[in-house]
């Protein structure tokens, strides 16, 4: 488990609809692969600085999660088939920017994350009751 | 005569490095506003001779710069 984080570009124009489908499948993707989602943010329409796909402008988002190597490769997949997102890049995230990270990283350099697990306590189960909300 | 043509450089070098100097500044792809100080108009990424910055943080800058530049944050170049 380890946190990352994934910046995706959208089409400038798009719809309500698709936006929930994305963030729903992007929750669906979360839950099942047991990744937790840090945040997302919507920066809104860019000017980019090439064109993409013939486009100038786009749809910004910032997507920050700790997950497993697995997740990534999955919610990379279900990006490249969606023919609204022009594009989009997964990085490996500092270890000060994730919050309540998981307790089975066995990767963990020891003191930082567990100062980090204690600082945050409540993420956790926050993020099963809003996840339990939606889905329920 | 050569030491007096190089007196009239247009950039003056800086004798630190600014993310040395100031440890609150941190590099970061997504922070544009930092990392347009460290390109060219033409979207190159400056030298450290220039910039000043020492060899690590000018290694986590052109990183920076390079990410930005990959999720089209910055222009690889800019024609004109």
């Amino acid at each position: 488990m380890r946190p990352y984080e994934t910046i995706f570009i959208t089409h400038p124009e798009l719809s309500e609809e698709d936006l929930a489908e994305l963030q729903e499948k992007i929750h669906a993707i979360m839950s099942a692969w047991k990744g937790e989602l840090v945040k997302l943010e919507d920066w809104g329409i860019k000017k980019l600085g090439y064109d993409i796909r013939k486009n100038s402008r786009g749809r910004f988002f910032l997507l920050a999660y700790v997950a497993a190597t697995a997740l990534v490769k999955e919610l990379e997949r279900n990006l490249r088939l969606n023919d609204r997102i022009l594009k989009f890049q997964t990085v490996r995230a500092s270890l000060d920017l994730s919050p309540g990270v998981a307790k089975t990283s066995r990767d963990a350099a020891p003191s930082e994350k567990v100062t980090k697990a204690s600082d945050r306590p409540p993420s956790l189960p926050e993020q099963i009751l809003e996840e339990a909300e939606k889905t329920g | 005569m050569k030491a007096q043509v190089r007196k009239k450089r247009p950039f003056q070098r800086r004798k630190v490095c600014i993310f040395c100097a100031d440890s609150g500044m941190k590099i970061d792809y997504k922070d544009l506003k930092t990392l347009t100080h460290f390109v060219t108009e033409r979207g190159k990424i400056l030298p450290r001779r220039i910039s000043g910055t020492c060899a690590r943080h000018q290694r986590d800058l052109t990183t920076a710069i390079k990410r930005a530049r990959n999720i089209a944050l910055m222009p690889f170049s800019v024609v004109g």
